[in-house]
């Protein structure tokens, strides 16, 4: 043979030349697992295709000798009864690609074999069906057909399971030629060995489609690889009561339980399952004990193998059961954590393995919070359920009703939480659906344009809710017989489709957290690093605990914005003096009172690492806040790290006053940014504040004091490199401009800067950060991506301070890190 | 109260503004293929006719624009209104329009036990069938825009638009698919769907 190979056969399995899925079918074959009999065309074969634009010689006789081999296998026979053989074709290139041809099912329907179909299931109105299906799949997939066709659905509902099936089959053939004929102006070939030839040869042609080639180009696959063809034999799960089929999971998908999570649809074919025809049973109810047994146990064999969790497509054909297709299930963000976390404890994976298992993405949303569980019950019991419309976006988000798009994002940019209310929604919305935290629509479907968009932004959303009457004018709504009015607090669940009046607290889901902290204690074993949270507010601290952070770090102006206490520091460092008991015992003071209860909070929640950054008068993304143009010309001396050493001083003092009032006895120290000189860190060292005073050192936020770092380093109590600034000073864009999604999200995409500075290290800052000591800590900002925590991980680095949602991504991301060096 | 009606060319920077809500002159040429200069005195006349306010280089419309588009539209779209062959491709926009929006959710969600959950995108073939898909059904679109482009030009702009948004979507940039903040596939869908019914003058129903 040399353009086949069988599923049996012996030999290497070489994705090149058996493709992607071909080796997989050959993989589970040699695995021992109860294949459909079938066979690949390699590669080979293609090249040869695409040369000359027709099949190989000797192609079609392999294909002959293998239809020849299935039959034997099978003990049925091509395109006639008793039992006929229908295959499948489909594409399966060494690599995954678009353009590419899908499956055809169902080869080999001709009359005669439809018959003898019907005569061994005595079920005409199956045959109608198999046989509407095929010619709707041989359209779609070989020839491009895209319409609904309702002539031949009718025909197919109508069909008698008792009527003459050869009378059947003409009526749906017919009505099916004529719906493509007006379609397409094509026509599906009516001998099994014609439909299975041209199929071979779409597979092949589909190798050159526009979208396949563009592809390629742009991700320099070679165009002359060429695909595989894989032929299998169908089996059926719809001939009787002792067939049906099935898709199994090996733990279930949603909460991630063990145990097998399956459902099982007797007297079915694949397709009835997945498009939800019928409603399936559950595995264990609706299967036999033996073939449960089974199922189980390759379930359970396959898992250990593979280390993870499996979605296993199969069929039962007369009490036989067949695999038609395993691999790696997909699963919701809570069940991929508790089943790395199971997967780790019981052993079938390794750290490393477990660690892959689950992505940052679905560690965020995992951790996302919902509506606290006793406010949500007390609020149903209450009747405050205001509506139930389509949940077409999840997330659980409270905030204020308004009713139009300008006016919610007015509310938002004061920074209201805001649920947007639309009866219709047009694209000249968009603008309000951006700025809101959550959207109810009365009209639409989950498949609405409402939907899609709120999905794009990742915004709860709730559509089709019929309940919502809007009063534009009156600027009301109507929910039964209650009546909101705008700004009306209101709490949305994108996932149930709910709406209540009211907003309902949030928590972090209980559930996950279990399994998260199994997780995440092998990635900080593994790791070797040290996590810590910013927070700004007491009540964070136990959070960031939780999430496994070792310490916190502050800010003493975000502290300070945070308590409403700042806008009159401001005023005084504009109105007074800088010496003696002027403005600097007023920052003092605010200092020790404001400090104290976060303080307090690391005191009473066992954290003893509290790094905190002093005032910084010349961050761009604190202009506006810390009013610098008036400070600073009120103040020159102000716009320099250590122009006024004295304000220094002053919130060390203040620092020490907290730490007492508070009772706080961990390491505390204070941290001035903008520092680029060695004389700069000495200076700072010899500021004499008593033996009580936290240490002092430097936030590394230039090149110059990357470049200098060890030197600093050696002067300094502590150093962090920030990450966010060091960017911005390379790229020379302001700070502030990274804090948003736009300008740069468009300036970006316009492909005018190669490395997006908010999301991704620059190499000129990685080769920057080559040479900095590794006990610095690295200050990162926003979300942080696996790619730039590897890179961190890998420069040494092991101290590093996050957002406080960041906390356990980052984790994860360090752990995994290590795992893969 | 009298309704204003709109010059041609008035109307269509007019109609580009309503569907993008806030639009620079750049934008708007670029999308009506008119020069950004010819835009952007067409912007400062429907500023002084109070349709649309211009401030710090990007335009919004008033409260008054949306009647006068309506007004206008009825005029001149009147032969597309009353052409059969355009209003039988309607009728199939609106299956076409149902499939495309699955399959769009399809791009975003995946059903995992009967539970649909965001897509991660880590599945490959799955990810390239629906792209697949939706670019059928753009594809799908071609009758009814060359109808519409045959009594006004301006149509053909969204089967240059779509071909740009599916040739970089091709090239990796998967974000073109749905983003709403940029010219994406369902952008471009969306606004033309807001544009078939202003011109034929018919409601949104979702």
């Amino acid at each position: 043979m040399t353009w086949t190979r069988a599923f049996t056969d012996d030999g290497p399995v070489d994705a090149g030349e058996l493709g992607g899925k071909g080796s997989g079918l050959v993989r589970m074959t040699h695995d021992g697992l109860r294949v459909p009999p079938g066979y690949v065309i390699t590669t080979g074969a293609c090249h040869v295709y695409l040369d000359r634009g027709a099949l190989p010689d000797g192609l079609e006789d392999e294909i002959r000798h293998r239809l020849a081999e299935l039959e034997a296998a099978t003990g049925k026979t091509f395109g006639i009864g008793p039992e006929p053989l229908l295959l499948s074709v489909r594409s399966g290139a060494p690599v995954s690609m678009p353009g590419m041809m899908d499956t055809v099912l169902d080869l080999g329907l001709s009359r005669e074999a439809a018959v003898a179909l019907a005569q061994r299931s005595t079920d005409t109105h199956f045959i109608a069906d198999l046989v509407a299906r095929f010619h709707a799949m041989y359209s779609e997939i070989v020839l491009g057909a895209l319409d609904d066709r309702p002539t031949v659905d009718a025909l197919v509902a109508e069909a008698d399971p008792g009527e003459e099936p050869g009378a059947a089959f003409d009526r749906i053939w017919a009505a099916a030629e004529e719906a493509l004929d007006d379609e397409l102006g094509e026509s599906v070939p009516s001998t099994p060995w014609h439909q299975l030839l041209h199929a071979v040869e779409a597979v092949f042609r589909s190798w050159n489609t526009r979208r396949a080639r563009t592809y390629r180009e742009h991700h320099g696959i070679p165009h002359d690889m060429g695909t595989a063809v894989v032929v299998q034999s169908m089996v059926f799960g719809n001939l009787d009561d002792t067939s049906g089929s099935g898709v199994a999971f090996t733990r279930d998908p949603i909460t991630g339980a063990p145990g097998l999570y399956g459902e099982y649809l007797a007297h079915s074919q694949g397709e009835d399952v997945v498009a939800g025809v019928r409603t399936p049973d559950r595995v264990q109810e609706a299967l036999s004990a033996d073939l449960l047994a089974e199922l189980e146990r390759t379930g359970a064999e396959l898992e250990a193998r593979h280390g993870d969790v499996l979605d296993i497509e199969f069929t039962v054909e007369h009490g036989v059961l067949y695999f038609l297709q395993v691999r790696s299930a997909k699963r919701t963000p809570e069940a991929a954590v508790r089943i790395a976390a199971d997967l780790l404890a019981d052993g079938t994976a390794g750290a490393a393995r477990a660690l892959e298992l689950v992505t940052a993405a679905q560690l965020r949303q995992a951790q996302r919070p919902g509506f606290d569980p006793s406010a949500l019950a007390a609020a149903r019991d209450d009747g405050r359920l205001l509506l139930t419309g389509i949940g077409a976006c999840p997330g659980q988000v409270s905030g204020e009703l308004v009713l139009d798009p300008d006016r919610a994002r007015e509310r938002a940019d004061a920074g209201a939480s805001v649920i947007l209310g639309r009866s219709v929604t047009s694209p000249a919305d968009l603008h309000g659906m951006i700025a809101a935290s959550g959207i109810v629509t009365a009209t639409g479907g989950s498949t609405s344009h409402a939907a899609v968009v709120a999905r794009a932004l990742g915004t709860a959303c709730v559509v089709g809710a019929a309940d919502l009457e809007i009063d534009d004018a009156a600027r009301t709504v109507h929910t039964g017989a209650r009546t909101l009015a705008e700004g009306d607090p209101v709490s949305l669940d994108g996932g149930s489709g709910e709406l209540f009046a009211g907003a309902l607290p949030t928590t972090t889901p209980a559930a996950a957290n279990e399994a998260m902290d199994t997780l995440l204690a092998a990635a900080a074993d593994a790791a070797g690093s040290e996590v810590l949270a910013r927070v700004t507010l007491p009540g964070d601290v136990d959070t960031a605990r939780g999430a496994g952070a070792i310490g916190v770090v502050t800010a003493i102006d975000d502290v300070l914005a945070a308590s409403g206490d700042l806008d009159r520091l401001v005023e005084m460092l504009l109105e007074k003096g800088l010496n003696g008991v002027g403005a600097l015992s007023e920052v003092r003071d605010a200092v020790a009172e404001h400090l104290a209860p976060l303080l307090a909070a690391a005191r009473d929640g066992g954290v003893e690492d509290v790094d905190v950054r002093a005032i910084d008068l010349l961050a761009d993304e604190s202009r506006e806040l810390l009013q610098q143009t008036a400070v600073t010309t009120r103040h020159p001396e102000l716009a320099l790290p250590l122009g006024v050493p004295d304000l220094i001083r002053a919130q060390r003092g203040g620092l020490v006053r907290a730490a007492g009032v508070a009772g706080y006895a961990g390491r505390l120290r204070l941290a001035v940014r903008h520092v680029s000189d060695p004389a700069e860190a000495r200076a700072l060292a010899a500021l004499d504040d008593g033996p009580d005073a936290p240490a002092v050192g430097t936030y590394l936020t230039s090149p110059r004091a990357v470049l200098g770092a060890t030197e600093l380093a050696a002067h300094s109590g502590v150093v962090w490199l920030e990450v966010r600034a060091l960017q911005a000073a390379m790229f020379g864009i302001p700070a502030r401009q990274f804090l948003t999604a736009e300008p740069l999200d468009a300036y970006v995409a316009r492909g005018l800067l190669a490395v997006d500075p908010r999301h991704e290290l620059d190499p000129v800052v990685v080769h920057l950060l080559q040479d900095v000591p590794p006990g610095t800590g690295v200050r990162l900002s926003g979300t942080v991506s696996d790619e730039v925590a590897a890179t961190l991980h890998r420069l040494g680095f092991r101290r590093y301070a996050v957002d406080l949602p960041e906390v356990r991504p980052l984790l994860l991301g360090l752990g995994r890190a290590a795992l893969s060096r | 109260m009298a309704v204003t009606t709109l010059a041609k060319p008035d109307y269509d920077v007019l109609n580009v503004l309503a569907l993008k809500k806030m639009a620079g002159a750049a934008a708007i040429a670029t999308v009506t293929g008119m020069e950004a200069g010819d835009v952007e005195g067409r912007l400062e006349d429907l500023a002084n006719n109070g349709l649309a306010v211009v401030a710090g280089g990007s335009a919004l419309p008033t409260d008054e624009a949306e009647p006068a588009l309506a007004a206008t539209a009825a005029g001149i779209y009147a032969p597309i209104r009353a052409d059969d062959d355009v209003l039988a491709l309607v009728g199939r926009f609106e299956t076409t329009n149902s499939q495309f929006l699955v399959a769009m959710s399809s791009w975003q969600q995946v059903e995992v036990g009967g539970r649909k959950v965001t897509n991660d995108h880590s599945d490959a073939g799955y990810d390239e069938k629906v792209i697949t898909k939706i670019e059928r059904l753009v594809g799908r679109l071609e009758a009814l825009l060359d109808a519409l482009a045959e009594h006004d030009a301006r149509f053909s702009t969204y089967s240059t638009r779509f071909a740009s948004a599916l040739e970089a979507v091709d090239a990796g940039d998967h974000d073109l698919i749905s983003s709403p903040t940029r010219d994406s596939v369902h952008t471009i869908w969306f606004e033309f769907h807001e544009d078939l019914l202003r011109t034929l003058g018919r409601e949104r129903a979702e």
